[in-house]
């Protein structure tokens, strides 16, 4: 008894802080993961509850074999928009931290706060912003291109490029939270090593390469890993932009459990797919922190 | 130990605070005291001109009046409810009438979109069994209901008077389970063409017949298909493609009546000679003949009936719906049936229903059920006449009673019924259309020759067609 009091009286503070978010985490997240991972080996139905599929694999398979094998199509196409979408983000974030780094701390403040404008908005928003700019009829992409005498592109209707187009938004759109954590990043370096580069006779753009971007390591790591978790999990914004579907070319994995679960109320299918999305972002995120991760401290 | 205390009252104190400032709990609609038939109010200075007031209430009996003796609240879900929009003025309208004959009642409306996500919406509703009593549905999404017992059978609530009103072979559609009606039929809904009369005025070209063939209805969107002087483009036709409509299926399924999703010998009928026939000269129009949009096949809907009032197509193919609310904007259209291919005539669509959800108690279920009667009875549409807000009084496609009296536009629409095709009743069609949709638009975008695309489908397409 006295122990226990001890244990309250040391740690109890500690546990009183982390108790409402452990909580949230447990009936919220963790609960409904289980849950859902069990409903995966199910028939699962909101009014006659769930029944083991046999054999007990079968909705896995469903999964991959259902509408023409459409799955498979979706993971394919939410490779190429993560390939895509998460480099430019990293490198389009990278160069403009990069960019303001220089510059006073006002300008500084101002450009971040610009920067993290799209963060602030909201997705269906600017979905619908590309939808306009991509429309064919009267979008500005097409007039942008007739004015500099090319021919109109069916944007978002040709299923050779919906894909393209909606991941070409994505790549265009300023990724703020790189920017923001890249500036904060590069603040925390300190100024000796570039004084000491300089007088070794380095240039702007070498002391760049060679003290900034290794020693922001971490940042490009965290960074990685979140971008890769967002574009993995894709939906608002083909759900704004293409509502009704380019043929299947701009499914993706999420549009798929979305379908599933939300319009055929097949639940079991629907947590089988996002058990799978789960083992694919798990896998690649242990090959990023293998590749980039730092034990460089400064 | 003691500042742990502190924060635990101080806990303690916002909690409480939160719950105090929370919506005080509502009753439970048996437990809920009868309620007043709403007053009628002067129009406010500051109403809306889009919202005229409601007309005058006024007890008036007969079918109007419930005799169930019920005291509460009956949730009803109206299918593309928007508080004042074209589908919402009328629902609000006729209930303000029952609930001057039944001050005891009171019908809470629920709005949701004429899409996917609409339809999971009112899905998760009636499994979860909360908040919803009577439902407006298209037929297509009522097998899935009745499979999962979400509805209740009607038959035992059919007056004699109802039988020998209601259109045998459209009450026929929702006998899905028993030989049991599992909705009350509202009103039928034939896809049209409709035809913007300026934009042929502008083109100068003459109104095509009533009686026109494809030919007929090629050359007239082909002439409708040009160049404004201010370098606006107007395409000669345009329609919605989309998982959860059908409304451009009729005009190649017209190619010949073998052509249906499950043919005679229960084989999936989209996958014959005839079938690729009539997918391909409807892919045309964007391939060869290049009459419509750019973006044809994965346009928007509201794209498509924007397009079309703002003069820049010359004709669409659509439901009923959208015939009220062109006529409240004052477009200059006209309605047309299906060109005819083959000589064959034909539209597509579905049946409108009201159906009611599974309720326990007797009462209630009887209130909701007469309250559907109402809804769906040809004393609704004398209720609810042609005015302001109700351009085509209560009734926005023609009526599945005998009684009910369509006015214009909605009365071109019922020569074309004798001709009508409705979706079949399968629990798996929502899956069948996911599986059929993007083979359908690849069509359409040139991708892919119509034989081949469903060859690819077929299989599967059948097994989802013939589940029970």
């Amino acid at each position: 008894m006295r122990a226990i009091r001890n244990f309250i009286r040391k740690y109890g503070w500690a546990y009183a802080f982390i108790l409402p978010s452990m909580t949230t985490f447990i009936v919220f997240t963790l609960i409904p993961v289980v849950w859902a991972f069990i409903i995966s080996f199910q028939k699962y139905s909101l009014v006659r509850g769930g029944q083991w599929v046999d054999p007990i694999y079968a909705n896995y398979v469903t999964a991959f074999t259902m509408l023409n094998g459409i799955f498979v199509t979706a993971i394919r196409n939410t490779l190429f928009y993560t390939v895509f979408t998460v480099t430019t983000n990293i490198l389009v974030g990278l160069i403009l931290a990069s960019l303001i780094q220089p510059l006073s701390h006002r300008w500084r403040t101002f450009f971040r706060a610009a920067y993290y404008l799209p963060a602030v908005t909201s997705a269906i928003i600017i979905g619908m912003t590309w939808a306009y700019i991509f429309n064919g009829q009267w979008g500005f992409a097409n007039y942008l291109l007739r004015l500099f005498g090319f021919a109109p592109l069916r944007w978002l209707s040709d299923p050779d490029i919906a894909l393209g187009s909606v991941t070409l938004s994505a790549m265009l759109t300023i990724p703020a939270t790189a920017v923001v954590l890249y500036s904060a990043a590069m603040n925390g370096i300190p100024n000796e090593f570039y004084e000491a580069a300089e007088i070794d006779g380095a240039n702007a753009l070498q002391r760049w390469w060679y003290i900034t971007v290794p020693l922001i390591k971490s940042t490009t790591l965290y960074l990685v890993v979140l971008y890769t978790i967002a574009s993995f999990e894709v939906f608002e914004r083909i759900y704004v932009m293409v509502p009704s579907g380019v043929a299947n070319s701009t499914q993706t994995i999420v549009t798929q459990i979305y379908n599933n679960g939300f319009k055929d109320f097949d639940f079991g299918v629907a947590s089988a797919q996002a058990f799978v999305l789960f083992v694919m972002i798990a896998t690649v995120a242990v090959f990023q922190f293998r590749a980039l991760q730092s034990d460089v401290e400064y | 130990m003691k500042r742990l205390t502190i924060l635990l009252v101080l806990l303690a104190l916002v909690t409480l605070g939160v719950l105090a400032c929370a919506p005080a709990p509502t009753p439970a609609p048996t437990a809920a005291p009868p309620t007043k038939a709403p007053e009628v109010k002067p129009p406010s200075a500051t109403a809306t001109p889009t919202q005229p007031p409601l007309p005058p209430r006024t007890a008036k009996g007969g079918i109007r009046k419930s005799t169930s003796g019920y005291k509460g609240t009956l949730n009803l879900w109206v299918l593309g409810y928007t508080p004042g929009n074209a589908f919402a003025n009328p629902f609000d309208n006729a209930i303000a009438q029952f609930m001057a004959d039944n001050p005891d009642i009171k019908v809470e409306i629920t709005g949701y979109p004429p899409n996917d996500e609409g339809f999971t919406k009112l899905t998760t509703a009636l499994q979860s069994g909360q908040g919803i009593d009577l439902l407006r549905l298209p037929s297509d999404r009522l097998p899935q209901y009745v499979r999962d017992d979400l509805v209740e059978p009607i038959d035992a609530y059919l007056t004699d008077a109802d039988k020998a009103d209601i259109l045998p072979n459209v009450l026929e559609v929702t006998r899905l389970k028993d030989g049991k009606a599992y909705a009350w039929p509202l009103w039928v809904v034939p896809m049209g063409i409709y035809v913007n009369k300026d934009v042929f005025a502008e083109a100068n070209v003459p109104l095509p017949p009533k009686n026109w063939t494809w030919e007929q209805f090629v050359d007239a969107a082909k002439k409708t298909t040009f160049k404004r002087p201010n370098g606006e483009q107007v395409y000669g036709f345009s329609g919605f493609v989309d998982p959860g409509v059908i409304n451009t299926w009729g005009l190649w399924m017209i190619e010949d009546p073998s052509v249906r999703p499950i043919g005679k010998d229960g084989t999936f009928g989209f996958n014959s000679p005839a079938a690729y026939k009539g997918l391909q000269r409807f892919a045309d129009l964007a391939l060869v003949h290049k009459v419509t949009p750019p973006d044809f096949g994965a346009q928007k809907d509201s794209d498509v009936k924007g397009g079309f009032q703002n003069k820049q197509f010359a004709m669409i193919v659509d439901a009923t719906g959208p015939a009220a609310a062109f006529k409240g904007a004052n477009v200059n259209f006209e309605i047309y049936p299906h060109p005819t291919v083959n000589g064959n005539r034909l539209t597509v669509g579905a049946v409108g229903l009201i159906a009611v959800a599974k309720i326990k108690d007797s009462v209630k279920r009887q209130a909701a059920m007469d309250l559907a009667r109402y809804l769906t009875s040809g004393e609704v549409q004398e209720d609810v006449p042609p005015g302001s807000n109700v351009p085509t009084g209560f009734y926005l496609a023609p009526g599945a009673r005998k009684s009910v009296k369509v006015v214009d536009p909605l009365d071109k629409f019922i020569p074309m019924l004798p001709d009508m095709w409705v979706t079949p009743l399968v629990p798996e069609w929502a899956k069948f259309t996911r599986l059929f949709h993007p083979e359908y638009q690849n069509i359409l975008f040139g991708k892919i020759k119509p034989e081949e695309a469903m060859k690819k489908i077929a299989p599967e397409a059948e097994k989802l067609l013939q589940s029970k």
